[in-house]
Order: C-alpha cells, then structure tokens, then sequence
C-alpha cells in the first residue's frame, strides 16, 4: 500500500517534470563515524536443515564494505517448552544448529552471549499461507520490454498476516525489500506486484521469489528498512535504524519464518 | 451533531468574563473636556474602485494623530474641534492633502491616484513615512504587489509564496519542497488565509507553484511574531492574502501567455461605483509537452493545475457592505490507464461590513474551506480509490471601535467546526484491498479576543491584549489511548455531539513601541499561540498526501511562546528602513515519529506518535529601500531550531531540519527606463540538518547505513541568482502589454534536493553518497496584457 503510494506518485512526477534539468552527482560528505556495533542476523524456518545464525560488526562508512565477524560468541535457541538447541560456528561468524525446522506457532528465543553482554531476542514462527504462483506482466513505466513479477496469494480472514518477499533475477537477489502486511488486503485474494527498479528482467529470464510469513516485529524491522530504501527523489522519511528485535543496542533482527520458494521463466 | 449548550463553558469561565468587563469599561471612558469629533470614511484606488489597505491618514497638525485604514478601506480618527490639514498618503500611490474644517462628525471618503511614474525622484508631498518605526506591530512585513510581480521566479510564475521566502526570518524548503518555515517553525505551523479562509497546501505541483494567482491579488502581509490577538490557530506565522475587490468603474480583461501556463482575469462593476466583481483563472499545460513524447506511457498522462479566484462585492450604501469570495483549485497527476492522483482546496467567505458610527466597524464572516486528495489505482486486481479530506466551517465576529486619539480597540469571537475525514479506501471484488474507512474526527476551536492599540504618549505606543482560544474535540468516534509499544489500553466510544476532551488557553498578545527620535525607535514584544491542526508525516519533505490530525484525548495543543525585541532606524527621511530583531521561541507539545511508523490510513495513528519540545532562536537584519528608481532589500538571519524529545536522539536536543544557520537575501528592482525595469535576486542559505550514516554494516548481502545522531550533519550550502527584465510595451489607448523575460539559477549551481548513499559502482566495496539536484539554468518569457 505505501509502497505503491509513494513509489508511483514520486516517480511519476520525478520522471516527467524533472527530467529535464535534473541532474546526480557523487559529493564527499564529512561523517561522524560511531563505535562498532554489533549486528546479528538470525533465521529459524520451517524447513528441516541447519539453521543461521551471522553475527557481525558495523565499519565507519569510509571504510570498504568488508564487515568484521564476531567469532567465540555462545549461540543457543531455546524454545517455549524448555528445549536448548546450541550453535556451533562454522565458517567465522556463522553459527549453526544440528538440523531442526521450527513449529507453527512456537516461540523461540535467540540469545548470544558476546563481547561480555548477552543479547536476546524472540521471535513467533506463524501459520504458513501458500503462495499460490507467480505471474510475470510487462512493466508499466518503461518501454525497454522490461517485466515485474507479481506473487499470488490467499490472505486468511481471521488473523494478522505479515509477508516478506525475496526477489532472484537469474540467481542474483533484487536489493528491494518487499513486505505486505494484511491491514487492507485482510481475508482478500492479493497479486501483488514486486516493482523493482534496481535489477531489469527480460523475457527469458528466471525470477524466483521466496515467501516468508513472518510476525509483527520482524515486519516492523523489514518495512522500516524498506521505507528506508524509499530515500531518492521526492524525499524519504527521517533516517533512523529500524527497530529491531534484540535487546541491548544490538542492530539486526531474529525472525522465525515460514519459507517457500518458486520459480518461473518470463515468457 | 454539534450541541451549542456546550459552547456556554466558554463564557461562564471567569477569564472571559473579565476580558468582557474591561471591554465595558474601555467603552465607558468619557471624552476629554475638549470636546472631539471624529473623521472618517474609506480610502481607494481613484482609477478602479479598489480599497487601499494600510493607507496613512494623518493630521498634519497633529503629529501623533494618524491612524491606518483597515482590510475595508475604512479609516477613523478622532481630534479636538478646529480646522487640520489631513494627508493620505499610501505606496506607489500621490499623497493627497485635504483641508478640513472640524466641527462635528465628518466623512471624509478620500481616492489616491497610483504614481505615474515609479521611478520620480521623491518629492516633499510624496514623502514616505516613518509607520515602520512608531507602530507598536513587530515582526511584520507587509508587501508590496508591485514588487512581487516584479521578483524574478522560476519559470516566469510569479510567486507570493516564493517572495515571501526572501525576507529574513522566512526559509523556503527546498526546491521542489512545499512550505515555507517562518522563525524555525515547521510549514504546518503557519497560518494562510485568503480572505480570511485557512488554504491548507498553499501549493501546486511538489511547491514548485504557489496557489496564488498574483493578478487576484492585492494586499500580503506576513507576521513572523507579534501576532495580534485577531488572528490564531497555529504557531509561528500568519499570511494574510487579501484579493482584489474587482475595478468598479469600467471593465478590465487582463492575463498572460507564459511557457508553462496561462492566466486570464475579468473584472468590472455590478453596479458603477457600488458594487463589482473580479474571477481570475490560470491553468498550466506542462501535459502539452508530454504528448510530444515517443514513450506511450509517458504520453498518455496527465500534468496540470488550474486556480479560479472569483469575489463579488455590493456596497448597500455608506454603512453596509457584503462581499463573497471563493477560490477553488485543483492538481492533477495522471499515469495513463495506471495511476492517477488529484488534490486541491475550495474556500468561500461571505462577508458583510456594518457601520455602527463613525467610531465602531463591525464585519460578520461566515467562512467555508476544504482540502482534499484523491488517490486512485486502476491496476487490475489491485485497484483502488483513496479519498481524504478536512473541511471547515467558520463563523466570526469581528470590531474595531476607534475610541479616540489614543486608543483603538479590535475585539470579537470565533468558532470554528472542523470535519476530518483522514482517508477511506474503497475497491471491488477482484482487488487486493478491502474497503476501510478511517473514522471521522470533528471538533469546534473557540476563540474571544480584545485588544488595544494605546498611544501612550508621542514616544510610546502599546498594543495589549489576549486571546482566548479554546478547542472541543466531539464524537461520535472511538477514542483510545496507547502504551508506550503502541498497544490499545483503553477505549471508549462516543455519541455524536458527545464532548470528548477539551483544552482551553490564554494567549497573550503584547508589544510595545518606544521612539528615540522621528526615526528611531526601539520595540518589544511577547506573544502565545496555540494550534490545533497538526500535519503528521514522517517524511524528511511534505507531499499533498500528509495527514491532518486534530488535537484529541492523545495528542495535546501545540504550545508557542515567543519574545522578541528590535530595534528600528529610517535613513535619508524615512527612504530606508532598517530592522534588526531578536528572537527566541520556545515550543511545547511538538509530534515526532516512532520508527517505522505507519501512518497512512491508520485507525490507532496517534499510537505511532511520541512528543516532544523545541526551542529557536535567532537575530535577523533587513534593510529596504521602497521609493526611488532603484528598491529592493538585503535580509540576513543568523538563527538556531532544535527539537527535543526523549524518543529520540537519547533525548538529546537536536536540530529540526529546516534549520538554516545563515541565510542571506538580496533582491533588487531598477526601473531603467519608462519601459525597461530589470530586477535580481540572490540568495545564500547554509544546507538543511541532515542525518547521515555514522557507520554501515551488512544485513544479507545489503549495505545497510547506521544511524546515531539526528540531524547531526550539513547539507551543502544552496546559492543560487535569479535575473529578470520586464519590457512594458508602448502606451496604447486601448490595450496594454509587456513581455517578462527571466532565468533562474543564472551560474547554473546544482542546489542539493535529495542525498543518498549506494555502493559505489566506479569503486566496488566503498559507499557513496550521490547528490539530486533538479534545476540548472531554467530561462523563461511571458507575455503579458491588459484591455
């Protein structure tokens, strides 16, 4: 919904009135450059397999995008019912469990002791929804033969749905962040189109799409990180580190999520 | 739906009742043994009809006996029987000089001729006085038309909202932006009226046109502080546009043909010299160049605005008067078959003057105002209409009792009926959405105000007063109150006409004048303001689709208190005006955003919202020179806006985003010939606060930015120079032209509309931040006319 609000909105008029005189430039900006802070990443889904947990440290932003690992931290995930599961570290800064898939509607707790702090974070696994099939159309603001995918879906009527969507053009992930909520499309039949501006699709080419159903805090972090991505012309909102799920400053999230993937070929 | 039993709290709180009282009082005071009459009538436009606003009257004899006429024309001023020279005399007008023998009430209806020629040297009947520097009003600007038609802008449009931006004190967001920021405030504290109708987006197209069509124009007057106790409802500014009445003594037709848009206006009398009207039209046709293009899509969409101002007026006779203006406006984006977007405002005001005698005016206004905006998908399986609008409908009651010589006294009530409708969705069956409908707020803002402009002695003037403002928030509606997670904790539901919550205020209205010499002078003042209507939009720039919110059981009245002291100084007899003012604000009850707020078509919005105080201050300085051959002014504001909430920034003061440490303003206007005019500005401001990434990290394989200070960094500094020239064409019986020839941004500086960062292309592995900047050099033309 805001997605299409702004997008359209924006770039239409970003495209007709300004492509006249408009013009980007690279500038040197100065930065106040803060501490390292420690980011984790963690996913539990419902597919049997080791599950990730990637902990890393931020950089000043002058420096080259090679972000430090956190090795030696204890990773466990425990569940509602008292179960312990440890992580052991693979390759540096990659924590992993024995195989094991999460239950619908269970609670997990991740917690990572490092650094001599212990930082926590829970997250709900929801009811899975399919996702029905993906439908390619052409794209509406561009004549290049350039196509957008749409993913087709049921939202269920009586409870709060949220979605993430992952975007792969040719095996290369799209940067866009796709999320959906179910606040206007509740109990409704939903296509929802993943306009994506970054990577172009052709006919022929494989687009896949993984659908995660995810819980409110895990979609709070995602869509304030893709408002975020809303920063070009025609402004954005306020700059801020979206909220994440971790206690104790930690930036990144844990999320608990149904996954499903699906593919198809542009024709 | 509302129940008028609930208005009665307002008049049985004892504040009121005094503020009554001294009104009584003030009227009781007896004359002077002297025995006083009063001159009065109404000044205007000898040529067309119009009423001049803030004309001068003055007895020659006596020197501190002057009064101004009022948004009427009407004046009053009251002296001792005897025989007086008075002289009007009003800008760009001859001063008129008029013998009068007083012994008893006399009218005195009095009509200026505009100056033939703008650029005669200044004679000694002309001479421009030094009301600047006595009047007790500060933070003030008054503008002039004929310089803001004048003022080079983009595209050639001449722009109220634009000019207004160029006296110091006012920041103007950047290009592309709408709203302007008056004293550090943000662009939803400032009050435009026109006609006294509130116009809630005073722009079209992203701010690149103002909704002003200047030709409907014909009196701005802008208060950055001191806002007398007339006007209310939001914190930091008043613009208060006033039209044209229309020529009422023969017909006119005049407009222009520019680039991008086109402007017509038609007036003349009802009734030849009782009543006339004036409509003004002006549309763009931006969409006529997107058809030229090859891309399909592009083609088929739709790019325009149009404006209509129309005022009809009727003067029944000498006493009574009524006027009915109304504007209405509209812009529309349209993505062909895809996505269309339309948005606008429609005011109307009925007014009728009365004339009780020569001393009390009385002007009755029943007032109408809507801004709208439609928002429509027509993509198959996701279509939709989004439609959201505020309405409101206002009654008022103002006097003004010109008691005598040394007091005039302007006082009256307000209510106001707000209706918001902040959004509802409606789709079909085959759409992704559902139908939602967010509730209905309606509230009425009540206010009574007195104040008096007491000439104390010749050295010192005073204006006191008070506002008391008030604000009933109704049902029917559910009204609930959050935690601080944003969960529902409790929630009540209310019949219609059920009182909600209330929140009464006295605002005072001081300000006080004090002159060192004919010249000089020094001033003071301190004033509160409380305002009602919030934008909420947590974007770093405002959009036509922001949402309006009231004041409710949640969010309390935004709070301004504000002082301010300066010190004034007329050179070269009164030919330059110099001002310098200190300012300093404090501000209570400011809204700010929780991170990833949702905030469209939201039920329980308030719960996304955290609070907060601010503070700004600042010292400005301005130097005009309004006659002669050249004029223009020189304005720079060195000041400081911070916001403070425990929320955000470790609750740390930060600075609000349209703080601008230095601003600088030069605009000049040189009348070459009887012809050729030529005119420039050039404006300096240091970059708007910006939040930059301290630090990045990885969330997959996305550079992600790291924030830890708001507002903690600069954009670059924007400069830019604007030249104009105006050609009048050669006098013709019939008919009269001119070309305006411009261009903006003449050295062709790229002025920072957006940053970003992305990863480098060019450098793989670093971080870049990349600069947006809309306009380069941008020239224009336009042909103007005149039957």
């Amino acid at each position: 919904m805001q997605q299409i609000k702004f997008r359209y909105t924006i770039i239409l008029a970003a495209i007709i009135l300004i492509a006249a005189t408009s013009c980007q430039k690279v500038i040197n900006i100065k930065v106040n450059n803060a501490a390292p802070q420690l980011v984790i990443e963690g996913n539990l889904t419902d597919v049997l397999g080791p599950q990730f947990v990637s902990i890393t440290k931020s950089v000043p932003f002058t420096s080259t995008n090679v972000f430090p690992t956190v090795s030696g931290a204890i990773v466990t995930i425990t569940d509602s019912i008292g179960d312990v599961y440890n992580l052991t570290e693979g390759p540096a800064g990659i924590y992993a469990t024995y195989p094991l898939k999460g239950l619908y509607g269970e609670t997990y707790t991740l917690t990572v002791k490092t650094g001599g702090k212990i930082y926590t974070a829970s997250s709900t696994m929801p009811y899975p929804v399919p996702l029905d099939s993906l439908t390619d159309k052409k794209q509406i603001l561009s004549n290049n033969n350039l196509y957008t995918i749409t993913v087709n879906y049921q939202d269920p009527p009586n409870i709060a749905n949220q979605y993430r969507f992952i975007l792969y053009v040719n095996s290369q992930q799209a940067g866009t962040i796709f999320t959906n909520d179910d606040s206007f499309t509740n109990g409704r039949y939903v296509r929802e189109d993943l306009f994506e501006t970054g990577s172009d699709i052709h006919l022929k080419d494989t687009a896949t799409v993984e659908m995660q159903c995810i819980d409110e805090n895990v979609y709070k972090y995602w869509f304030s990180l893709s408002q975020q991505q809303n920063n070009g012309p025609g402004g954005g909102i306020t700059p801020s580190n979206p909220p994440s799920n971790f206690n104790n400053d930690a930036l990144g999230y844990f999320s608990a999520h149904t996954t499903q993937t699906m593919s198809i070929i542009v024709h | 739906m509302l129940k008028l039993y609930n208005l009665f709290p307002l008049f049985n709180k004892p504040l009121f009742k005094i503020l009554l009282s001294i009104l009584f009082l003030l009227s009781a005071i007896p004359s002077f043994a002297q025995k006083r009459f009063t001159i009065s009538g109404n000044v205007k436009d000898a040529a067309t009809g119009e009423v001049l606003i803030g004309a001068t009257i003055r007895i020659q004899e006596l020197s501190q006996n002057g009064a101004a006429s009022n948004s009427y024309g009407f004046y009053s001023l009251s002296a001792p029987a005897g025989d007086y020279t008075i002289q009007i005399s009003y800008i760009g007008y001859e001063s008129v000089s008029r013998k009068v023998s007083l012994h008893k009430d006399l009218v005195l209806d009095m009509a200026l001729n505009p100056k033939s020629d703008l650029s005669e040297v200044v004679i000694s009947a002309n001479k421009p006085n030094n009301d600047n520097v006595r009047s007790a009003q500060m933070g003030v600007e008054k503008l002039n038309m004929t310089q803001i038609n004048n003022v080079p802008v983009l595209l050639g449009e001449r722009d109220i909202l634009k000019t207004i931006s160029l006296i110091p004190g006012v920041k103007s967001a950047s290009e592309g932006n709408t709203g302007f920021y008056v004293r550090g405030g943000a662009s939803d504290q400032n009050l435009i009226l026109l006609d006294e109708a509130t116009v809630y987006n005073a722009s079209h197209l992203f701010g690149f046109f103002s909704t002003f069509n200047s030709d409907a124009i014909k009196d701005v007057s802008l208060y950055k502080g001191g806002m007398p106790a007339q006007y209310g409802g939001r914190l930091s500014s008043v613009l208060d546009i006033k039209m044209d009445e229309g020529n009422n003594k023969e017909y006119v037709m005049e407009g222009g043909i520019g680039l991008i848009s086109s402007r017509l206006k038609i007036e003349g009398p009802i009734v030849q010299d009782k009543g006339s009207f004036m409509i003004s039209a002006r549309r763009t046709y931006i969409d006529a160049f997107l058809k030229l293009s090859s891309d399909t899509t592009v083609k088929g969409s739709q790019l325009y605005f149009y404006d209509l101002n129309a005022k009809a007026n009727y003067h029944f006779d000498d006493k009574n008067a009524i006027y009915l203006s109304g504007y209405f406006g509209k812009d529309v984006l349209g993505l062909k078959s895809t996505f269309g977007t339309n948005w606008g405002n429609s005011t109307g005001t009925l007014r009728f003057n009365h004339l009780f005698n020569s001393k009390l005016f009385s002007n009755t206004s029943l007032i109408y105002s809507n801004y709208n905006y439609v928002i429509q998908s027509y993509l198959p399986g996701n279509n939709f209409t989004a439609v959201s609008q505020i309405t409101d409908l206002d009654l008022k009651e103002d006097f003004q009792y010109y008691i005598n010589s040394n007091h005039s006294l302007k006082f009256g009530i307000d209510a106001l009926h707000h209706s918001l409708a902040p959004g509802s969705l409606t789709s079909d069956n085959n759409s992704s959405f559902n139908d939602e409908t967010i509730q209905r707020r309606y509230g009425l803002e009540t206010a009574a105000y007195i104040s008096d402009e007491w000439q104390v002695n010749s050295k010192l003037n005073i204006l006191y007063g008070a506002r008391f403002s008030g604000i009933l928030i109704f049902g029917p509606g559910t009204f609930s109150t959050y935690d601080a997670n944003g969960n529902i904790v409790t929630s009540k539901t209310y019949n219609s006409g059920q009182v909600v919550k209330d929140y009464f205020y006295l605002e005072p209205r001081l300000s006080a004048s004090y002159s060192l010499s004919d010249q000089t002078s020094v001033k003071a003042s301190y004033n509160r303001n409380t305002q009602n209507i919030h934008i909420l939009s947590n974007s770093s720039s405002s959009t036509p689709t922001d949402l309006y919110a009231m004041s409710s059981n949640n969010i309390k009245p935004e709070i301004a208190d504000q002082v301010s002291t300066g010190y004034f100084r007329n050179f070269d007899e009164n030919v330059f005006e110099f001002s310098t003012e200190v300012y300093y604000k404090w501000l209570q009850n400011q809204i700010d955003y929780k991170d990833g707020a949702q905030l469209i078509l939201n039920q329980n919005v308030e719960s996304q919202l955290v609070y907060g105080t601010g503070r700004a201050y600042g010292i400005e300085f301005y130097m005009k020179k309004k006659y002669g051959r050249f004029n223009g002014w020189l304005g720079y504001t060195l000041s400081r806006t911070e916001r403070k909430f425990a929320a955000i920034n470790d609750g740390n003061y930060f600075p609000a985003t349209q703080d601008r440490t230095h601003d600088i303003s030069a605009v000049g206007i040189y009348q070459l010939t009887k012809r050729w005019s030529f005119s420039g500005t050039f404006v300096y401001g240091t970059g708007n606060a910006v939040t930059y990434p301290n630090g990045k990290y990885a969330i997959g394989d996305m550079t992600t930015f790291y924030y830890s200070e708001r507002n903690g960094e600069r954009e670059p500094s924007n400069n830019r120079l604007d030249i104009g020239a105006t050609l009048e064409g050669k006098p013709h019986k019939k008919y009269h032209s001119s070309w305006t020839f411009g261009i903006y941004n003449v050295y062709n500086h790229r002025n920072p509309y957006t940053i970003t960062f992305r990863d480098s292309k060019t450098n793989p592995g670093t971080t870049e931040a990349v600069e947006t900047s809309l306009f380069g050099r941008v020239p224009s033309v336009t042909w103007n006319f005149k039957f």
